[in-house]
């Protein structure tokens, strides 16, 4: 039998929106039900344990703009009051909002590299729920409408991930079972 | 490969759940029958951060009485005894989660958080289906505590190993194999070292695996909770969503997709901590 009463903690995490200056790099968190846009180059933007949400990066290599959504649900329609409160929530108005906001930001659309991760899914869901692949897909719906193209994501399975985009350089990372590996540019 | 021996033996090392949260557990699984305004303000009196957040809530605008007070034995009356046996307990064992979780990968509160929003989800569940609602909170409150237990017998990054290497089988059969007992098995025979309820010792064993022979509702609402909890994003380490959603549980409970889903986006309100929180959760048990 192994113990490790005096395994350290990870840091505690910053809230949401908050820039985490213990870290080698500056790093802006974003929680769930939340997004972030940022136009400073020598900053991350980061959001943790995405399992059956679905986190969308957007990034201008360009004007050096990025964002980051993390959406919980699918559809707003599900609880009205919840999705004026907090648009971020659900992805049928969390992603345009995304968008708007980047562009605001200063970031041009047609330069923009888009990339999703998480929409993970509990184990033998009998189809009731699918709450992970019912964000993948209308994901994909949203894309279709914008017409846009996802250069890249990382979805399914059943664990959960760590999301993070650099923008000096547009690099996305995802940290999921123990290993991080590059998600863009391939 | 640790026993079941050494697994139980883990938990004779580990700290037990303080004596006032066992007495505010008997208060409220009795349905207030064995509820002592005078025994709530002693505990509340005990603890800072209690009185603090009583305090806040009697003041807020969920409890309308007119003016302000500072005193703690006229918050105790504006909150009632319910609703205090609550904000006790969760400040109490939100203060023992916090430091766990850290085999799987947590950082410090997230299981506190989980706690939070799994109760507020079994509390919500529970009004719906007629079925006790101040069982199905205590016991969603406690369903992980278990994992302290496993982050005693884990090594450093023990778990996160086992997840790198796992299939599509619940994590819980990979704590049996790894330490000869899983979190909610562990999290089970702790509720019944500290005397609690059986109703709440068989929710917090049977929260992942909830059984059908006999099935009971108190686990099937809190192993629902716990399911909401997840999809809200609420504690999720190495073992991500290696859980089933067991079908027979679902069936018995008639619960459908728009239900949990609407449950999902109110138990992430419910997870920020007590004193910040939204208190429309609040008031409809004051």
């Amino acid at each position: 039998m192994s113990r490790s009463p005096s395994l350290p903690f990870k840091n505690d995490p910053p809230r949401a929106g908050e820039i985490d200056r213990g870290a080698a790099r500056d790093k802006v968190v974003v929680g769930v039900a939340d997004l972030a846009v940022v136009r400073d180059a020598t900053k991350s933007i980061v959001t943790y344990a995405l399992g059956s949400c679905i986190g969308v990066t957007v990034y201008d290599p360009v004007a050096k703009v990025g964002g980051m959504l993390h959406f919980m649900l699918p559809e707003s329609t599900v609880n009205a009051e919840k999705a004026l409160a907090n648009p971020a929530m659900f992805a049928d108005i969390g992603v345009p909002l995304l968008f708007q906001k980047v562009i605001e930001a200063g970031a041009r659309r047609e330069r923009l590299i888009v990339c999703a991760a998480g929409g993970a899914e509990v184990l033998a869901d009998d189809g009731h729920f699918r709450i992970g692949s019912r964000n993948r897909t209308i994901l994909r719906k949203i894309f279709w409408k914008q017409n846009l193209l996802l250069a890249a994501d990382d979805t399914g399975g059943q664990h959960s991930r760590t999301l993070t985009l650099r923008l000096a350089d547009g690099v996305i990372n995802i940290r999921a079972q123990g290993k991080e590996t590059q998600l863009w540019p391939h | 490969m640790a026993t079941l021996n050494d697994a139980l033996a883990t938990l004779d090392t580990l700290p037990a759940l303080p004596t006032t949260s066992i007495q505010l557990v008997g208060m409220l699984a009795s349905g207030g029958r064995e509820a002592d305004l005078r025994e709530i303000e002693a505990i509340i009196r005990h603890d800072e951060s209690i009185a603090a957040t009583v305090l806040k809530l009697a003041n807020s605008a969920a409890f309308s009485s007119p003016g302000r007070t500072f005193s703690l034995g006229e918050s105790v009356r504006r909150l009632g005894s319910r609703t205090l046996c609550r904000i006790a307990l969760e400040t109490q064992v939100s203060g023992t989660l916090a430091n766990a979780g850290r085999s799987y990968g947590l950082r410090r509160g997230s299981l506190s958080q989980c706690a939070a929003g799994g109760a507020l989800a079994a509390d919500t569940l529970a009004r719906r289906h007629r079925i006790d609602p101040e069982l199905c909170f205590v016991a969603a409150l406690l369903r992980d505590i278990g994992k302290l237990a496993i982050d005693a017998l884990a090594g450093p990054e023990a778990l996160e190993q086992i997840a790198a290497q796992a299939d599509a089988r619940p994590f819980l059969a990979y704590e049996r194999e790894a330490f000869g007992a899983d979190h909610a098995e562990l999290g089970g025979i702790l509720c019944e070292r500290w005397g609690l309820p059986s109703e709440i010792c068989g929710a917090v064993r049977g929260h992942h695996e909830p059984p059908s022979h006999p099935a009971s509702a108190v686990t099937d609402i809190v192993h629902a909770a716990d399911c909401v909890a997840r999809w809200a994003g609420l504690g999720l380490g190495c073992d991500g969503l290696l859980y089933v959603f067991d079908s027979a549980a679902r069936e018995r409970l008639h619960t459908t997709r728009d239900e949990l889903e609407a449950l999902v986006a109110d138990v992430l309100s419910a997870s920020t901590p007590q004193a910040t929180r939204d208190l429309h959760s609040l008031r409809s048990t004051a």
